[in-house]
């Protein structure tokens, strides 16, 4: 009698124990994994963007959430088989330097993919590189309209290379967002434009001017700066004589933080607005503090309002990265990742290996890769532009870029 | 006798033989015995410890069990709402001259209803309208279709054109509450133009 006692005490508490142990391990298998691919081989994504020089503070921010990308995928032993490894080559923002760095990535057999550049001027010296090679390229913050539906994108889009992706929206909507928040929102009717030359600032100069201009505001002036230097009091003297209650410049934050500053030193006390190459927290450094209220349109919605952006700032701050991820981390995250999931597609369509095209196939799986990024819902349109297309206003305050209003594309 | 040998024991000196280890106390708490109680008490008595050992463990398994991450927060409205441009509507009876109509598709993806709490625009000139009226709440997984009356003010002062024009729609959650800007593309770009041009006419500003 007491033996059948002991028995039946001791499977009850063996039952209740092993019914509450299975509870508590619920989803936790994976803890303790190996930090690590486990896989035997190494595919490597090449990053492209400017690492050291004035441009750097993005470029260092695109490098790190690209690395980011390839940690988690190793972590979590998302491609089984597969260890991904950044290889990142410094552009310096110059279009001879992006077209050597292509052909170094295309040499390297193990390169299946490559996030870059910053720069749109620099992807058109490093897009026919990669498409002869069938290496897909996906950029984080190229906004060039021109990139992926060609030359004569505002009459009739064609897309120029089957290889190019990116995750970044364009200048085509950039452009007349922030005309209509600057003429309709701001009440700014007398604009000054200002470009650096470049592809992408005077595109996105050229996309802001027709707008403002079809909503019914003046364009009272326009002129070129030199990159190279930092002098523009001639140019700020002539924003002052101009009467311009407004001034739009397409460029980026190295040349847009002393431009700023100079057109107020001059006496124009009036808000200089740029696009996502001024957003940086460098601009409020450079610009100084009559910058308050100068204004700046960027790519995507504020991080606070996405819980997936959350996540990615908590890993990057806990990985130990001493330079910000900027403008572009969001984005870089997202474009490593892009091409971690055609990876990942073309392996498990290959029984579970690379085959030997596989570049072509992934190039060609990229075009039907769809997630929930830091960003969004990432994929591609027929173009290889980015489906989600959002945009934000932000203005200076306290010498800061703080989000004023968003908006969505969805014509 | 040279030869070293047993002893004989002498008196007194004869080992006393080992007690039967049987009859020995047994030191210690082994030696304790509980009282014997009969059968039905005893039954009692192990259930009960049984009862207690279980919950115990139970407790103790359920305190330290790997804890599972809180339910994620809503998404933010601006997040899972989309706003679409259909197509021209017709104006609604009782508008003011000078207005024109069109349809658009306000629909929620996921996460919690929203209610659209206001419509608005931000062109000088043109007011703006809805049928229905906000704030109307849309559930996930659903859409409603809205017909937006716009009605120029001063023709004087309306934009006379636009490539990529917005309506602004503030949206609330159980989250927050936010005005997005929705560009709703070269349709509506092209209605909202012509409409202008009819209320206003060509040569009136």
């Amino acid at each position: 009698m007491r033996q059948r006692s002991l028995i039946a005490i001791t499977a009850a508490l063996a039952a209740g124990a092993l019914t509450l142990t299975a509870c508590g391990s619920r989803d936790g298998g994976d803890k303790n994994g190996s930090g690590s691919g486990s896989g035997g081989t190494t595919v490597t994504i090449g990053v492209d963007a400017p690492l050291t020089g004035d441009l750097s503070a993005m470029g260092l921010g695109i490098k790190n959430s690209a690395d980011l990308a390839a940690k988690n995928a190793n972590k979590k032993n998302y491609v089984k088989g597969v260890t991904f490894k950044i290889e990142a080559l410094d552009d310096q923002a110059q279009p001879s330097a992006g077209q050597q760095n292509a052909t170094k990535l295309v040499a390297d057999k193990n390169v299946l993919g490559v996030v870059g550049p910053l720069n749109s001027s620099v992807a058109e010296s490093m897009q026919k590189v990669f498409d002869d090679a069938k290496l897909v390229e996906v950029s984080p913050a190229n906004t060039g309209p021109s990139l992926t539906q060609g030359p004569d994108w505002q009459n009739k889009k064609v897309r120029q290379y089957k290889s190019y992706f990116r995750t970044a929206t364009t200048d085509a909507i950039q452009g007349p967002f922030a005309a209509q928040y600057v003429y309709n929102d701001a009440k700014k009717q007398k604009v000054f434009v200002i470009d650096d030359k470049k592809t992408y600032g005077a595109g996105l100069a050229a996309t802001f001017t027709e707008e403002f201009k079809k909503l019914g505001g003046k364009v009272v002036g326009t002129e070129h700066i030199n990159p190279d230097t930092k002098d523009f009091s001639a140019v700020a003297t002539k924003v002052k004589k101009s009467g311009a209650d407004v001034v739009y410049y397409g460029g980026e934050y190295p040349q847009a933080g002393p431009l700023s500053k100079q057109i107020k030193a001059a006496g124009a006390k009036i808000p200089l607005v740029g696009g996502d190459g001024i957003n940086d927290a460098t601009y409020g450094k450079l610009a100084g503090p009559d910058s308050t209220g100068d204004l700046a349109t960027s790519v995507g919605a504020p991080v606070e309002t996405l819980p997936s952006a959350k996540q990615f700032v908590a890993d990057y701050k806990a990985a130990g990265y001493k330079d910000e991820y900027s403008a572009y981390g969001g984005y870089s995250y997202d474009s490593a990742w892009a091409i971690i999931e055609a990876v990942k597609k073309v392996v498990d369509d290959n029984g579970g290996k690379l085959p030997s095209d596989a570049r072509a196939k992934v190039t060609e799986a990229m075009q039907n890769v769809s997630f929930d990024g830091v960003t969004g819902k990432v994929s591609f349109d027929e173009y290889g532009d980015a489906t989600n297309k959002q945009l934000t206003v932000y203005a200076v305050k306290n010498g800061a870029f703080t989000p004023v209003k968003s908006g969505t594309f969805t014509g | 006798m040279t030869g070293v040998g047993p002893l004989e024991p002498g008196e007194g000196t004869r080992a006393w033989d080992a007690p039967d280890p049987a009859d020995a106390p047994v030191p210690g708490p082994r030696s304790w015995r509980p009282p014997r109680l009969p059968d039905r008490h005893r039954r009692t008595v192990l259930a009960a410890a049984a009862l207690a050992a279980l919950l115990a463990g139970s407790g103790y398994l359920y305190a330290t069990r790997e804890r599972q991450p809180p339910p994620p927060a809503p998404p933010f409205p601006a997040q899972v709402v989309d706003v679409s441009y259909l197509d021209p509507a017709v104006t609604p009876a009782g508008a003011p001259p000078g207005s024109f109509s069109f349809a658009v598709l306000v629909s929620v993806d996921s996460g919690p209803p929203v209610t659209v709490t206001r419509i608005s625009q931000p062109y000088a000139g043109l007011s703006v309208t809805s049928e229905p009226r906000p704030p109307f709440r849309t559930e996930a997984g659903s859409a409603r279709k809205i017909v937006v009356t716009m009605h120029v003010t001063e023709c004087g002062i309306v934009p006379e054109n636009a490539g990529l024009p917005f309506l602004d729609v503030t949206l609330r959650n159980v989250r927050a509450m936010q005005v997005q800007s929705f560009i709703l593309g070269p349709r509506y770009a092209q209605a909202l133009t012509e409409g202008l041009r009819g209320a206003c006419g060509n040569d009136s500003r």
